[in-house]
Order: C-alpha cells, then structure tokens, then sequence
C-alpha cells in the first residue's frame, strides 16, 4: 500500500560528500553498478496480508456476500510461490467477508485480480463480473516485491552513503572529528593504529599516527571501536584492548589490557564486554537492562526507546535477535545480518534501524527499519556495497552510522558514513 | 511472448555491460548527435516549441532541475538538496545546493531560481529566500517536487536577446537554430565534470538520414523510428528503447453533440484493429492501448480494453440513423501516420463507417502523437487531458482509486480514442560507454565516455 501522504512530505539537509582517497570511487561505484545490474531481487516470504485484506474487502463491498470464481494473473513476472500466496491469502479474506471461491459456473459473479505494477508500487487490479454485463474495477497498491519483505508499510525514507575513506589496511571504526558542511577532521582505526587526517588545501593531509600497542595477537575478524571524548580526544576500543588519548599536542594515546566494557549505543549508558580472543560480545553487559544483565553471545546491539523504557536489540552468533525491554527477554528471527545499529532522525517515528543482510554470495546491504511494535517495518530501499560488510557503528552524535565493507573488487576497506533523509 | 520495449531495453543493456568491462572512464572526445527535431529555441520553459523525449534530453544537458526523478520514480536532490512541505502541501521551500554556478560563472541564487520558475509557471507564487526558494500554490500541491523534475521546470538564467543560460553539464559553445548545437562541457560543474569534452547535434535530419551517418561514423548517436526499430537491431545495430513514452490518439475536435454521435465515436474505436498495425506497421513495437497512460506508469491500463470488436462496433453503428463522413488528419511529415490513418480508416469502413484521411488544418479528428509529460501519473494524466481539450482531472491524493476513475472519467468523455503506446528509440554506435537511460528516456550523459574505437 501506499501510505497516505503526509502533511510534510520533505527531506533533511545531505551532507556533502567527503573527496574520498585517490583510486576510491570509480572502481568501487563501477563494481556497485555492475552488481546493482544483476542482483536478483531477493524473496524473504513478504507479507501480503494488508493488501490481499484491503482487495477482498473492496471486492466484497462490490459484490456481497455470495459465491465467486476467483482468477488470480500475473501480470508483474511474480514467482508462482507468491503467486499462489497472494491467492490462497485472497480466497482466505474473501471468506471471512462471507465470499466463497467455487467454480465459474456455480458463481454469482467472477473476479479476475491481475497482480499488475508501476513505477513505484505493485498494483492489484479486479475486475468483477456480475450478471449480465455488470462490471466494476476496484484496485489497490502494495510495496513492490522486492521491497516488501516484511509486514506493514514502508516509511518513505532514504538512505545516503556518504564515502569517507579508503584504504588497504583494515578499517575497523571511522570517527569524524570535526565538520562544518562537511566533515575535515578524521580518526581512523585500524588494527595497528589511529590515523589523524585533516582536509586542508582541498584534500585529505595525514596528521599524526598513533600506534595501538597490544601484547596479545588480535583475533581473526577483528573488530574495534572509536568514540570521541569530551575531555580528551577519543578512546579506542579493541579485543582486550582499551586505548585513550592524551589532551596534550601532540596527541599521544595510551593503551592498556583492559576487558572493560565497550559502549554499546552514544545515546545509552550501557556497555557490553567484548570476548578478547574473539569476535563478539559475551552477552553479559553492564549496568544492566532493567533486571536484565546478559543476554547470548551477540555481534551487535541497538537500541530503541519507547515511552516508558528502552528497548534494545541484540544479534546473536546464532543468527537470533533477542528483544530485551527490562523485564523480558525475546528471540526472533528477521533474516538480518550480524551487524545492526539505531540512528536517532527527525524521520518517521523518529529512530530507524539499520541492519545488514546479504545480498548475494559477496556483497552485503544496509536497510533501515522501523520498530512499531515488536516486528519490524522496512522503512527504506536497500543500499549496496561493493563486499562485506565489516562494521557498522552509530557515530557519536546518534543520528549516523559507519560502515566499512570490503571492496570484493579491489580488496581495499571502505568507510562510509550512513545518513537517513526524509525522501518521497 | 510479444517483443516489446523490455526485451530491447534488456538487450541493450547487455551489451552495454559488456561494452563497459574493459576499462575505466576516459575523459575527452566529441560525442555527435544526429536528431529530427529542429527547435529554434532551447529555453527549457518555451512551450511554443514541440515536447519531444529528444528535446528534454538536449535541455538536460544545459539546465539543471531543482531534483530529479530516479529510475525507480524517486525524487533525489539536484540543484534543491532538500525541501518541505507546509501542512496542505501548498506551501513548498527548496533548499538550494551551495557552491552551484551558472555556466557564466556567476553563483547559483534563490533569487535567480525564483525568476527561472516563474517564466513556466505565471500562476505560481515563488519568492526567494537566503538559502532557498518557496513555491506557493493555490490548491493543494502534493506532487510539485515531482512537477519540478520536469525538463520545462530547468533552471534557465535569461538574459538580453533571447540569450539562456544553466547550469547543466555542458553549455552551448555555438547555437544555429533549428540547425545545429555545440555544446562543451563544463568544468565547474557542481556534479563532477562530465566525461565528454564537447557534444556536436546536428539538427532537422531525416531518420533515414540519421542512420546512414552513423553507418559512416558521422554520428554517434541515432534516433531510431518505432517501426525501424526491429530492423535496425536486425542489422546489427545497437539500439536502446525507452519504456513506452508516447501515445498514439485519436484527438477529436471537439466534444460529442449527440448520443448518437457518441455511439459512432464508440464504433469507430471498437473497429481498429491495432493488434495487426502494431504487427505490420509497427514491426511489433509499441503496445496496442485503450488507456491514456501506460502500464508501467498506471499498473492498470491493461484494464481498458484495446481489442477489436467488430460486431459489437457494426452493432453500435446500426444504432444510428445518420453517420456523418469524418476527416481524420495527421501529421504530413509524419510516415508512420500516414499509413496508420489509412488503415483505421479502412477498419472503419468495416464497421460501416466512413473515415477520410486529410492533411487539411481542420479535421473532425486527428492522429495525434502525445509524449508522457512526466512518469508520475497525476502529472501526466491532467497533461494528456489538456491535450484533448478535456478538463483537469481533480487529483488531490496519491489513491490508485482516484486516478483510475479520473482516467476512466477523461475517456467517457470520448474525446480522444487511444491506439498504442510507443517507445522511443535511439541507435548508438560502438564507441560509446556507459550509456544509461531511464524508463521515460533520459540519458545520463554526463556519465558516458568514448571509447578509443570509432565504427
């Protein structure tokens, strides 16, 4: 369905893009355009229900209760799978309107719903046949297939990917330091160091490097974390690892061994401790969620405040979110990926989700959700990368992520920033 | 399957992909146009000047819209990076891109925005402010952004003596009217230089004229009529199609004066046989069309029925005592029209009506060609209607419903009767890169580059 238009249709200022560094964008944007190209769309079983509802009730209120021959045509190159949902849901609601599905010959009228689209939206058209020549029309829109793969209405929103570095080493976090229209001061962490980067003269100059010491090796899939500090520049976060820089020129950063809690969200106080010798959090996170103090092994954590408490979100090592509201603790499955996060925005209901999931056998991408109640609502079309994704971290203002994904193309790490705009 | 637009989009599009594998973008080249149309003026804003997919995309390339339409039908920011709507939709503001300046070097302003929007759109009440522009409609105005994606809506700084100029990818370096076109790109463009060092259009050529230059290598880019479109590819060539962006119509002169007059109107629109014109004459291009839009702007025009129904037309004609002969005009420059209106005439006289072909200046009806305004069909419907001298449909909300019975609304009056809905077409030759276009046919030009070999 399309969503009735909103009194402010509008969308948020976008930040200008960064000058990303030399031989970054046309490989990767090339490669993304050729995947783009022959993505299949992909079907996670989409939720019909509130179109085949609507359909049923506006072929009853045409015809009344009684007996019909129900015809179902693809007119949008449909899989037969969702085809033959789209009927069996149809022929289900059209009964509990008092409309039986029989045979033509038996019918009182005949309906052919033709499961047609347009630019934007599919487009359920029925055509209905009552005695002798009486015919009616009555259609309604739905989210095209491969945008609809959960239940309820997508908000309109868009996400921009904003390049903000590239690099062969991997990119673990990306913290922008310092931005007017556009951000000129930048931490990047990699396994072996934070490099500080300025944009002067019309391009990115490095800084100063401040090497990470750890005496353990790091782990495979390493992971690690940057959050800018109010009375200190940053501190960084990695396996067993906590580094903290100094408030002196020039900066230094001291790390020590350290299973401190990392952070786990910029707008929460709470911390989850990360395995040192691996690549997930343990589960157990601290002050605590209401009674809640752990939770599985996760990969990732987001939360989302309703009005009397927070919920918060955890992907699991098992593939599971666990829904954590103080008192309970809920597992589901969404067919997301490892890696999700919230963002705080002046869209929709006013925090989105941002979850990965695999787009094919390589590359990896990002939507945003919304969480109206306990199922998550798709809120925005898909964005690619050119690879896996490798992180994603809200960044410390809360209403932007970072993500890394590795190019499958060029093999370099590439740090975006993710910004949710209120589009059509 | 019947071969249409999508086969030949898709197969275009494979090549295009393979053409592109082998190499980065390389800047620098003249790339040349060969084109039918001969416009005498450029002004994204003169309407005296014929609407063509060809037009739009020459005025693209030197005048930017405050947002552009994706293949998706998604608005994205252009010269606008964001805007808003006041509850009712009445009042819009534009935030404008910083940074962003007209071909003459002289900074893109909210001011120079206002004074572009208005010279389209007397009716509208636009002012500047610091950053941005406000739109203030009387009605309500749901899709004005939508509206602003429109070639016609570029913005066009207008000076002394005619003289345009925008922001666009390239600007004109020399303009003949009606003749030719050189255009160069333009370094300072807020969207990345383009790829292409100039753009040569010779204009007012033949199809016929346009396909043996690009045989010779004298082109690089070919407009394609809809009936050659089978041969060209036939031939080897490489040609891209548009998803249909033109109606073909029966435009009566004026409204019917009768029920009678109406049940002879309804006659002649069940005689066509437009399954065996789209066959013969169009070479199976382009879809036969009882509707106004096409399917992929509506999801529904398959509902209005574009089959030939002979007896129920000989049944509708037996109704009427008296059936006037009627005129049908067409375009003289215009072959496929002519052969067309032979035919429905032809057709007609099956269903006892008679139908003479005229090119004189006042028919009864005329074969009419109507390009889709805009892929968003509350923009495009009110246009098609406007064409046919019907009124505005009242299209207040994005319900599927409403536009439907509007539609449904503009054909009861029987003003128009639809025949096909066409493609545009264009051949291309080898040594272009990176070609892509939308649904509706907009090239993105600044993204294609030539490649180092020449046919």
């Amino acid at each position: 369905m399309i969503s009735p238009r909103q009194p402010a249709v509008y969308n948020s200022p976008i930040a200008e893009m960064l000058i990303p560094s030399p031989g970054f964008s046309s490989r990767a944007s090339s490669l993304l355009l050729v995947l783009c190209f022959w993505l299949t769309p992909l079907s996670y079983g989409a939720d019909w229900s509130t179109p085949e509802q609507e359909l049923a009730r506006k072929i009853a209120a045409v015809t009344g209760p009684g007996t019909v021959a129900l015809e179902v045509v693809d007119r949008a190159s449909l899989n037969k799978k969702d085809v033959d949902d789209i009927s069996r849901g149809l022929r289900v609601h059209l009964e509990t309107l008092g409309l039986r599905a029989v045979k033509p010959e038996q019918a009182a009228a005949t309906v052919q719903v033709s499961l047609s689209e347009n630019l934007q939206s599919s487009v359920w058209v029925a055509e209905i046949h009552q005695g002798a020549g009486e015919f009616s029309v009555v259609m309604v829109t739905a989210p095209r297939l491969d945008e609809a793969t959960f239940a309820g209405e997508p908000a309109p929103l868009n996400i921009r990917k904003i390049p903000l570095w590239s690099q062969e080493e991997r990119i673990l976090d990306v913290a922008v330091l310092e931005e007017g229209s556009s951000p000129s001061h930048l931490a990047v962490l990699d396994p072996d160091k934070v490099a500080l980067y300025r944009f002067t003269d019309g391009r990115w100059q490095r800084e100063q490097v401040m090497e990470v010491i750890h005496s353990r090796p790091w782990p495979r899939d390493m992971r690690g974390r940057l959050v800018p500090r109010q009375d200190h520049l940053l501190d960084a976060y990695l396996p067993g690892v906590i580094c903290q820089s100094s408030n002196s020129t020039p900066i230094s950063l001291a790390c020590r061994a350290s299973d401190d809690p990392w952070p786990l969200s910029s707008s929460f106080t709470l911390g989850g401790f990360f395995a040192p010798t691996r690549n997930y959090f343990t589960g157990v996170f601290s002050p605590g969620i209401g009674k809640l103090s752990s939770t599985g092994k996760f990969f990732s954590a987001a939360p989302i405040p309703r009005q009397n408490y927070t919920l918060w979100m955890f992907a699991t090592v098992d593939g599971q979110i666990h829904l954590l509201d103080g008192i309970t603790d809920q597992t589901t499955r969404w067919n997301w990926g490892s890696d999700l996060t919230s963002v705080k925005t002046l869209c929709g209901s006013g925090w989105q989700i941002l979850a990965t999931r695999p787009s094919d056998n390589v590359t990896d991408s990002v939507r945003a959700y919304e969480l109206p109640d306990r199922e998550p609502v798709l809120a925005s079309q898909a964005v690619d990368f050119a690879g896996g994704v490798t992180a994603l971290w809200t960044e410390a203002k809360g209403s932007t992520a970072i993500v890394v994904s590795r190019n499958a193309e060029t093999g370099n790490y590439d740090a975006f920033r993710l910004a949710i705009t209120c589009g059509q | 399957m019947l071969f249409g637009w999508r086969s030949l989009v898709v197969s275009s599009l494979l090549f295009g992909m393979v053409a592109t594998a082998e190499t980065r973008p390389q800047y620098g080249g003249t790339l040349h146009v060969a084109t039918r149309i001969a416009p005498a003026s450029f002004d994204p804003a003169d309407n005296s000047q014929p609407d063509s997919v060809a037009r739009r995309n020459l005025s693209r390339l030197m005048f930017d819209t405050l947002v552009v339409m994706d293949h998706r039908g998604h608005l994205q920011p252009a010269l606008a990076t964001s805007w808003q709507a006041a509850p009712g939709s009445q009042r819009w503001q534009f935030w404008l891109r910083r940074g962003v300046k007209f071909h003459d070097g002289l900074p893109l302003t909210p001011e120079a925005v206002a004074a572009s929007l208005r010279v389209p759109n007397p009716g509208w009440n636009v002012s500047a402010g610091v950053d941005s522009v406000v739109i203030e409609r009387e009605a309500a105005a749901p899709d004005l952004p939508a509206e602003l994606a429109r070639a016609r809506n570029g913005i066009a700084k207008r000076g002394a003596g005619g003289s345009v100029i925008g922001t666009g990818p390239f600007h004109a370096s020399d303009w003949q009217p009606g003749k030719k076109l050189s255009l160069s790109a333009y370094e300072e463009y807020w969207g990345g230089r383009a790829f292409l060092d100039a753009i040569e259009v010779e204009m007012g050529r033949s199809n016929r004229d346009q396909l043996i230059a690009l045989e010779l290598g004298k082109t690089d880019i070919a407009e394609v009529a809809t009936e050659q479109a089978q041969r060209t590819i036939g031939n080897g060539r490489r040609v891209v199609t548009s998803a249909p962006v033109e109606l073909m119509a029966l435009v009566f002169s004026r409204d019917k004066q009768s029920s009678e007059e109406g049940k002879q109107r309804d006659a002649l629109a069940l005689s066509i046989d437009r399954a065996s014109i789209r066959s013969v004459v169009l070479q199976g291009v382009g879809e036969p069309s009882g509707a106004l839009l096409p399917n992929w702007v509506t999801g529904y025009a398959f509902v209005f029925s574009s089959d030939q129904n002979l007896g129920r037309a000989r049944q509708e004609r037996s109704e009427i005592q008296h059936a006037p002969a009627w005129t049908l005009g067409y375009d003289a420059g215009d072959p496929l029209a002519r052969v067309i209106a032979e035919r429905i005439a032809l057709n007609a006289r099956d269903a006892g009506i008679t139908v003479q072909t005229t090119m004189s200046a006042n028919p009864d009806l005329r074969l009419t060609r109507l390009v889709l305004s805009s892929p968003n069909p509350r923009i495009a419907l009110p246009a098609v209607a406007a064409a046919a001298g019907v009124g505005a449909p009242n299209l207040n909300s994005n319900s599927i419903d409403e536009l439907y019975q509007a539609e449904n609304a503009i054909l009861q009056t029987q003003r128009l009767v639809p025949l096909f809905q066409l493609p545009a077409g264009f051949a291309l030759s080898s040594a272009l890169q990176d070609w892509s276009e939308d649904r509706d046919g907009t090239w993105h030009m600044d993204d294609v580059w030539l490649g180092s070999t020449r046919p």
